[in-house]
């Protein structure tokens, strides 16, 4: 298949709204791993939570309701897991936590699929969202008829948003301060007299309402069915792994590279099933730390 | 004393007396009968698999997705076993219309029917070791289910390997009484060729002769001979065929296949997919608009060669509205067979079976048939018993059970997707279009390759 500019645009764009989906979910992940240092596997059931629960209301109450409740409904949720189960293995080896919340996410997959079914359930995109976008009538250097899902490029705007922010709750707030002050050294902010046990369990609440996030754009893109959460944990693991452990940017900077090497790949099939683990394999051993991972962070 | 002798000698020389032809015809008559009425119980002394059955009981063994991407089509099959037993022990659904049949309600030979279910997983390794589980542990003579062709090609080997008869539950692809036929192992369902046979024509006449097809093909034994056959009937019809992408199994975004889609020439969209690949993909193809856009001057179309209604519920009315397909059976047929089936189900579980039921009630119904056939267990008199059976009230009108490749041979359903607007219940999304001939649909097994191997494994 040639590589006309219109394949490249197209190729492009569609990196760009694969990767938009797996950093929406490795941001969460990320975000947990990087001040709570646990590798939380029930991530992934936390967007099936999020798909559940958008599909339910959205069919129910319009969009707009899923749009407001679902985050928050994750959030609190997330509170509820942090404080519940996962506070218990803070000090417990990573061995433990994958046990623990690999347990977890299997539970909830399953429990899910008794009250829904196995099979999936229709998520329909707003009609304002509806449609596609005539990519040639912006982009004069397009020839002929190219067009786009206006759905897919609203899920990368909202990646963006979001991804912003995060950057700036963390970079430009006295809270993100003190987490990323945590992430350093944890110990040292205790003895200094900050609660970073309240904070950190906030920041798990927000990894989870960003899988939230996630799952009212995301949902109609995926659908909805019980094996979609475990299908996307494992490339946003290891774009967390890509990004650097803990690495807002690196989860950014891999989640789009991944998407990219995806799409560009798609014709053909024995490189597009293997690319994702051979990056892994590539970057780990040029950048055993990941692309942006910081020395001395979780070393 | 000599002439006495003599005389008895010259007695038996001299003819047979009336009463000596009788009592000769007679044990004549028990010899003859002799050597059939020990045939049956030789066998007994030849254990196959779990053959000889002990005891009042007979068990069999439903192994079926129960967890994994196929468990509501698992579930449903569960139903169709469960009820299949419940008719074999009491009679009623299909034990009234099947022809020939030698059922009657009264378990297999005498023998009450249980079961034994197992856990697919979806998953081919799960589901041999489900299957061994079975066989070694609960002694089960028979074993059926499965709802994918890896997964079922994989029983199938395995069940031929240990001497157990398999009878095939969802399964299309091509290989399964193609290159990986068995001797153990029976089909029912309808396959991917017989679908690009029946399905071909039908587009051609809808979409016309002068048409540019891409595939996106699910990378695994069913999808590669799914695109094959329809790529082959296709272009008997006078298409072209632009690509194919072969898209892994676990995809849930097909956003990058579409593009390439898109950016061919192609107006025409094969999606050899089912199951939750079919519904994703399809799904994305509405998002990308190409339910609605024109290529060449036509209309794109999209097509989806292999339909269920669970699929089609799964993808939403909406988008499967006006898209051709096939299936193996629909609960909407008008023939006896189907309509005591659809009854019995309903009856039971309050709503109308799938095609996945449909073909795994048959199975079981025709395996516990040629038991009573062949009058033992014996696999190799029961799989006698099955080749080359001509049977009717089943569904889908007359059918053959090859005795070349174990396929059945029957009518095939091709389906178009109903519009929202014009569905009457939660089970009505697909509308019969046209019901081809079993002899349009059949074929030559030697194509296919493939050998059945011995009746006694080695």
């Amino acid at each position: 298949m040639d590589m006309t500019l219109n394949a490249f645009t197209l190729s492009l764009l569609t990196g760009l709204q694969l990767g938009s989906i797996y950093v929406l979910i490795a941001l969460g992940l990320t975000l947990i791993f990087g001040t709570l240092g646990v590798v939380n596997f029930a991530h992934g059931a936390l967007y099936l939570i999020a798909i559940y629960l958008a599909v339910s209301i959205n069919n129910a109450l319009g969009f707009g309701l899923a749009l407001i409740l679902v985050p928050p409904i994750l959030f609190v949720i997330g509170i509820l897991l942090e404080r519940g189960l996962i506070q218990r293995f803070y000090n417990r080896p990573h061995t433990d936590q994958i046990l623990v919340t690999f347990g977890l996410a299997i539970v909830l997959q399953e429990l899910l699929k008794w009250i829904f079914g196995a099979n999936n359930i229709p998520f329909a995109i707003p009609s304002w969202g509806n449609g596609i976008i005539m990519l040639h009538d912006y982009l004069p250097f397009l020839e002929g008829f190219v067009v786009y899902p206006k759905w897919r490029l609203i899920l990368v705007v909202v990646s963006i948003v979001t991804v912003a922010a995060v950057f700036a709750l963390l970079h430009l707030t006295r809270f993100g301060l003190v987490i990323r002050a945590g992430m350093r050294d944890a110990e040292m902010l205790q003895f200094m007299g900050v609660n970073i046990n309240r904070r950190f369990m906030i920041v798990f609440g927000l990894g989870a309402m960003i899988a939230g996030i996630a799952g009212v754009f995301g949902g109609p893109v995926t659908q909805v069915s019980p094996e979609v959460g475990m299908q996307l944990l494992v490339p946003s693991f290891l774009i967390v792994v890509i990004g650097g452990m803990g690495s807002l940017g690196g989860a950014v900077l891999a989640g789009i590279l991944i998407g990219m090497a995806q799409s560009f790949t798609a014709p053909y099939i024995y490189i597009n099933t293997i690319i994702i683990y051979l990056i892994t394999v590539i970057i780990l051993l040029v950048r055993p730390r990941g692309l942006l991972g910081a020395k001395g962070v979780f070393e | 004393m000599t002439d006495v002798k003599s005389e008895k000698t010259n007695h038996t020389a001299a003819g047979w007396s009336r009463r000596d032809v009788l009592k000769a015809t007679s044990v004549g008559a028990v010899s003859a009968a002799t050597p059939m009425f020990f045939t049956q119980n030789a066998w007994a002394e030849e254990a196959i698999g779990n053959y000889p059955v002990k005891g009042s009981e007979v068990v069999l063994g439903f192994n079926v997705p129960q967890t994994g991407a196929y468990a509501d089509e698992g579930a449903d099959e569960l139903r169709a076993y469960k009820l299949a037993v419940k008719h074999l022990n009491n009679g009623g659904g299909m034990l009234d219309t099947l022809k020939p049949s030698k059922l009657t309600g009264n378990g297999i030979l005498g023998k009450k029917v249980t079961y034994v279910t197992g856990d697919t997983q979806t998953n081919a390794d799960a589901s041999r070791t489900s299957a061994r589980r079975m066989i070694e542990r609960d002694k089960v003579i028979m074993v059926t289910g499965g709802s994918s062709s890896g997964i079922a090609i994989a029983q199938q080997y395995l069940c031929n390997e240990l001497g157990i008869i398999f009878m095939c539950g969802l399964t299309h692809s091509n290989d399964t009484t193609g290159k990986d036929k068995q001797r153990y192992g029976f089909r029912h369902f309808f396959n991917a060729h017989m679908t690009g046979k029946a399905l071909s024509p039908v587009l051609s006449n809808e979409y016309g002769k002068d048409r540019r097809a891409f595939h996106l093909t699910a990378d695994y034994s069913w999808g590669h001979t799914q695109q094959e056959s329809m790529q082959e009937f296709t272009e008997k019809e006078g298409w072209s065929t632009e690509g194919n992408i072969m898209t892994p199994l676990k995809t849930t975004d097909f956003s990058q296949y579409l593009s390439q889609v898109l950016n061919s020439d192609a107006d025409v969209l094969i999606l050899n997919h089912y199951g939750a690949n079919m519904v994703n993909s399809l799904t994305n193809a509405v998002n990308f608009g190409m339910r609605d856009m024109q290529k060449n001057g036509k209309n794109l179309e999209v097509v989806v060669p292999l339909y269920s209604r669970l699929m089609a519920k799964g993808a939403g009315s909406a988008n499967i509205d006006g898209v051709l397909g096939t299936s193996g059976w629909n609960w909407a047929l008008e023939d006896e067979g189907s309509k005591v089936f659809v009854k019995a189900f309903s009856d039971e579980y309050g709503f109308p079976p799938s095609q996945a039921a449909h073909t795994c009630y048959v199975q079981t119904l025709l395996y516990a048939n040629a038991c009573e056939m062949a009058g033992t267990f014996y696999p190799p008199e029961v799989i006698k018993a099955l080749e080359d059976f001509e049977f009717t009230g089943a569904g889908n009108g007359p059918t053959l059970y090859r005795g070349s490749d174990h396929q059945c041979i029957k009518d095939i359903l091709v389906m178009q997707g109903k519009s929202p607007s014009a569905r009457t219940s939660d089970f009505d999304y697909l509308q019969i279009v046209d019901q081809v001939a079993a002899k349009t649909v059949d074929y030559d097994p030697a194509i296919f390759g493939g050998e059945l191997g011995p009746y006694v494994p080695a």
